[in-house]
């Protein structure tokens, strides 16, 4: 099935048209998807500024980075429940907006660089993990972080004009 | 001069009409606006979590809250500015908006409460109070900003 028809059929589920026709239910799980964006990204970039050396610079980056993961976990898991509902409720519209496919993209950019870093500099973190600054690649990938998360905001943000 | 010869002016003067005309000035002023209430919300939400004790527990108390205040000092005013700005271009669709008057309400509050008894309970050190004030603390805090996003969101839905 292609994927278009598929979110045709998607979005006239009684579960998607009930959150599309409801006064309340809508704007209840955007407004959720919005704020929580403080549990995820917002941790995620904390993370990301004591990379950079910036924030909680006296504190081990493994110290700080145990004690966000989990919280940022809890939060993305709430931005990918009540965006698969976002989705569902208006399949079609969000498959053929362009900042929607934009925004997508940059999540996965932002999950492939989150992934590098796991695989590249994680390892190795002891032997920087209390340094102020880390070391010039973790930096860049800490930049990046921010840049992606930064745009996936704007985007999503953006997506509202064309729908 | 009068409120509403300053909301002519707004609609009048040529710099805000450049924005309010333009396709992607708004939004993108409001993706500011979003990013700051990321930051603004996720540190606060991380001092939170340690003032209740159920996150950051290896960090003091004190630390956590010297170490975010920056961030969500910053990421307000960024707030602060870019709200400004959604707010000149269209200053009567927003004052006449229930929703904003509440979120400036809300706001506020927050933020007296948030340089006040918040800031003293966070960066006392030792901590002066324990766990059931702390968590009552903590349960204002949240509420006061999160009914700011809340309000805010609202306005867009509801007169």
């Amino acid at each position: 099935m292609p994927f278009l028809t598929w979110c045709q059929w998607l979005q006239n589920t009684p579960l998607s048209t009930g959150i599309r026709q409801s006064d309340l239910l809508f704007p209840l799980i955007e407004g959720s998807h919005i704020l929580a964006l403080s549990l995820s990204v917002g941790l995620i970039m904390i993370l990301d500024l004591r990379f950079l050396g910036i924030a909680f610079a006296n504190e081990p980056v493994s110290k700080i980075m145990k004690q966000i993961m989990p919280w940022s976990l809890v939060g993305f898991t709430l931005m990918f429940g009540t965006g698969i509902l976002l989705f569902m409720s208006q399949a079609e519209k969000a498959f053929g907006n362009t900042f929607f496919r934009i925004k997508f993209l940059l999540l996965l950019l932002a999950g492939l660089n989150a992934l590098y870093y796991q695989m590249r500099f994680y390892p190795k973190m002891r032997e920087w993990d209390v340094a102020v600054k880390s070391p010039a690649g973790v930096r860049i990938c800490a930049v990046l972080s921010l840049v992606f998360w930064i745009g996936v905001i704007a985007c999503g943000r953006t997506m509202a004009y064309e729908i | 001069m009068s409120l509403e010869s300053f909301f002519q002016w707004c609609y009048q003067s040529p710099a805000l009409g450049v924005i309010r005309d333009s396709t992607y000035a708004i939004p993108i002023i409001q993706s500011f606006h979003l990013v700051g209430l990321t930051i603004l919300l996720g540190t606060t939400v991380m001092l939170n979590l340690r003032l209740l004790g159920i996150g950051m527990r290896q960090l003091p108390l004190s630390e956590v809250a010297r170490q975010v205040w920056p961030w969500t000092f910053g990421a307000l005013l960024l707030n602060i500015l870019s709200g400004v700005l959604v707010f000149l271009p269209d200053p009567t669709r927003y004052a006449n908006s229930g929703p904003f008057q509440l979120k400036m309400a809300l706001l506020l509050m927050a933020i007296l409460y948030h340089f006040t008894i918040f800031r003293k309970v966070t960066r006392a050190e030792p901590p002066t109070v324990g766990p059931l004030r702390n968590a009552v603390v903590a349960f204002f805090s949240l509420t006061l900003w999160f009914s700011v996003g809340w309000a805010g969101r609202a306005i867009a839905f509801f007169k």
